[in-house]
């Protein structure tokens, strides 16, 4: 099922004094079950393609759609609802809030959603476990290694029941074998329970993993592969 | 909701220090405040509650003239129907105390001065001004009595005692010629030089004989029961009085000099408290704006995440108000304490500000107010100040850019 579409997405920074190209004319469709990396040099466009389809930020020309919903012409207040109920976010870094404990955060996002408490509670467990962290619950970000946060804001992105998960960089900050914990986390998920997941990446080891490698170079897409893994 | 009071909470105890330290000089500020309000409100009290009490009461009804032209000729007559009416208020008037006062020339063997001779009915006057406290040499007069009391600044400059016998002469009700022998029964200390150095009292019956007023008064005090509710009784007085022959008048209305008075000496010691105050604005904002600042990333987060802008805010808001109650809560803690031993403490004073304090005929202290109302009323500004400063969060949640903000 076709659940991500963009049609002519294009984005000019700084468009008064020196405008850049970020995004030039981009033509894409995600379908649900993916496994993509979006890849390509830095400055290429990436963070921007994905603040874009995550409706953090407006296009300047260009349409998106998720399922039947035109983002961009959603006003803020319906797009941070949008976003709360459709889209998963894993960021590089300041995932998670310091303040609240790793289950505490997951969560987070289903009070924000008004999950019933039980399911709630029993919700998060059960997502720390899958990803590995069932003897953390109880425990403070500042308390846990970077590759543990980010395994934590995983499960915090799968707690909302999201259409599709957007990580961009997730592993950058992480050493190798954390980047690979995530990484095997996040394969698993795909394949057993069909999550949708999108991030960008610079690191080859990951991008080998991935099952659709779409390149960007420039602000406009240079290659859109497959490979069956 | 409830994460959101959790989150401002926690949020509060992220940089312990900062936070602490904001909350101490909010701490410092409002119990400096208090208790600078409270020496304020203590004097302020004092003096009236020393007026009201020895001289004034809370309402009198006097003559129509009266006021204008205070003089035995505008007396008024208290007659079955002023009783009456009176009566009708039931327990709404606590009690009544007449009085009947005018000038005359008090005289020994070797001297003559002028005094003030106040018929009063020794009985209900004890309800407002317990003389027995100031009595310094022999006893009190009775209804019945004809003997006098005299202040003890006058007994000294006329250098008499207890026993002797002065002559008074004055004019009476309507040009009548008052004169007559009176013995002193007692000698009082009046504390204030005005009062203390004029005063001489009678029973009414007496003053009103030797005025040749008879059933007249230059004043009817009346005491509400409830002192809170005098403005209402006023009105009612008015309402049912004949406002050709009396006049209703109220504390306020005849301390209207005292209370300017007092009040220019109010404006330094609020212009104290405002400065005060703006202290712990700034304190407060400055605190509120890092906070803001540094966690921009945060915010940028949560609002990527699906928090919404007003729930932001919210937690924001609280935050702020969370630090100033803190403060708040603690500064009135410390300042009951602080406050209530200076209340039964009060500091004493020396010098030149003791003499005149003495000369006003107050004790030479510091008093201090203990009412709520000044605990509430400087706990209600920090209310005022940090709603307002919240507000700032507030308008800033509702403007974050997450792109911005992200970087
Ligand atoms: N807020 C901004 N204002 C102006 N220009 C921007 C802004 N954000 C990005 N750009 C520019 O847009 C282009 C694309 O940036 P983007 O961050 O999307 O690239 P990226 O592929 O994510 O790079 P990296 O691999 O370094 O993260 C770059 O030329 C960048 O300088
Ligand atoms: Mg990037």
């Amino acid at each position: 099922m076709k659940i991500i579409r963009t049609e002519k997405l294009s984005k000019i920074y700084n468009h008064q004094s020196l405008p850049v190209k970020a995004l030039n004319q981009v033509n894409l469709e995600f379908e649900t079950g993916e496994f993509t990396a979006i890849v390509g040099p830095s400055g290429s466009g990436k963070t921007t393609f994905l603040n874009m389809i995550g409706g953090l930020d407006k296009p300047t020309e260009g349409q998106i759609f998720i399922g039947d919903t035109e983002i961009t012409s959603l006003s803020d207040s319906k797009l941070i609802d949008f976003r709360l109920h459709n889209i998963g976010f894993v960021f590089q870094s300041y995932n998670l809030l310091p303040v609240l404990t790793a289950k505490e955060n997951v969560s987070f996002i289903m009070l924000l959603q008004k999950t019933n408490p039980k399911e709630m509670d029993a919700r998060a467990v059960e997502l720390l476990k899958q990803v590995g962290l069932e003897d953390k619950m109880d425990v403070r970000p500042s308390k846990l290694s970077g590759g543990q946060q980010q395994r934590v804001a995983v499960a915090r992105a799968l707690a909302s029941k999201p259409r599709f998960i957007l990580a961009d960089e997730p592993t950058a900050n992480l050493d190798t074998q954390s980047a690979f914990n995530l990484l095997d986390i996040m394969l698993r998920l795909n394949k057993e329970e069909n999550i949708t997941l999108i991030f960008s990446t610079h690191d080859q080891r990951v991008i080998d993993r991935a099952r659709r490698v779409i390149t960007l170079v420039d602000g406009a897409v240079d290659s859109d592969e497959q490979f069956e893994r | 909701m409830k994460i959101i009071l959790t989150l401002a909470w926690r949020n509060l105890w992220r940089n312990k220090r900062r936070s602490l330290i904001t909350i101490s000089s909010v701490l410092f500020a409002v119990l400096l405040a208090i208790v600078f309000y409270s020496m304020e409100q203590g004097s302020y009290g004092r003096m009236i509650d020393s007026m009201v009490k020895y001289s004034t009461g809370y309402i009198q009804i006097q003559d129509v003239f009266y006021e204008d032209e205070p003089s035995i000729d505008n007396s008024l007559l208290y007659d079955d129907e002023l009783a009456r009416l009176l009566d009708g208020f039931g327990n709404k008037i606590a009690y009544q105390v007449p009085r009947l006062q005018n000038f005359a020339l008090v005289a020994t063997e070797g001297q003559t001065r002028g005094s003030m001779v106040v018929g009063i009915d020794p009985e209900k006057e004890q309800k407002l001004n317990d003389l027995s406290d100031n009595l310094t040499e022999g006893e009190l007069i009775k209804n019945e009595d004809s003997d006098i009391l005299v202040a003890e600044g006058l007994a000294g400059i006329l250098n008499v005692h207890t026993g002797d016998t002065l002559v008074l002469i004055g004019q009476g009700f309507q040009g009548a010629t008052a004169a007559g022998k009176y013995r002193i029964k007692g000698i009082i200390d009046l504390k204030l030089p005005e009062l203390n150095n004029n005063m001489i009292y009678m029973s009414l019956q007496a003053a009103q004989w030797f005025y040749m007023a008879e059933d007249r008064l230059t004043a009817l005090i009346v005491m509400p029961e409830n002192p809170k509710e005098t403005d209402l009784l006023i009105e009612e007085l008015n309402a049912s009085i004949d406002q050709d022959w009396y006049r209703v008048l109220g504390w306020e209305e005849m301390l209207k000099d005292l209370l300017a008075l007092m009040s220019f000496d109010m404006a330094g010691t609020m212009v104290m408290l405002f400065i005060l105050y703006i202290v712990i604005a700034f304190g407060l904002f400055g605190t509120i704006l890092t906070m803001i600042i540094e966690r921009q990333r945060e915010f940028a987060m949560l609002l990527s995440l699906g928090m919404k802008r007003g729930q932001l805010a919210l937690m924001c808001f609280f935050e702020t108000l969370f630090i100033s109650f803190a403060g708040a809560l603690a500064g009135i803690a410390l300042a009951i304490p602080v406050v209530l031993w200076f209340y039964y403490n009060p500091i004493p004073l020396t010098g030149e500000m003791a003499e005149a304090m003495l000369d006003y005929g107050f004790e030479p202290i510091m008093p201090f107010a203990f009412d709520p109302y000044v605990f509430v009323s400087q706990a209600r500004i920090v209310l005022i100040i940090s709603v307002l400063i919240g507000l700032y969060p507030v308008y800033k949640m509702f403007r974050l850019n997450i792109m911005h903000a992200k970087q």
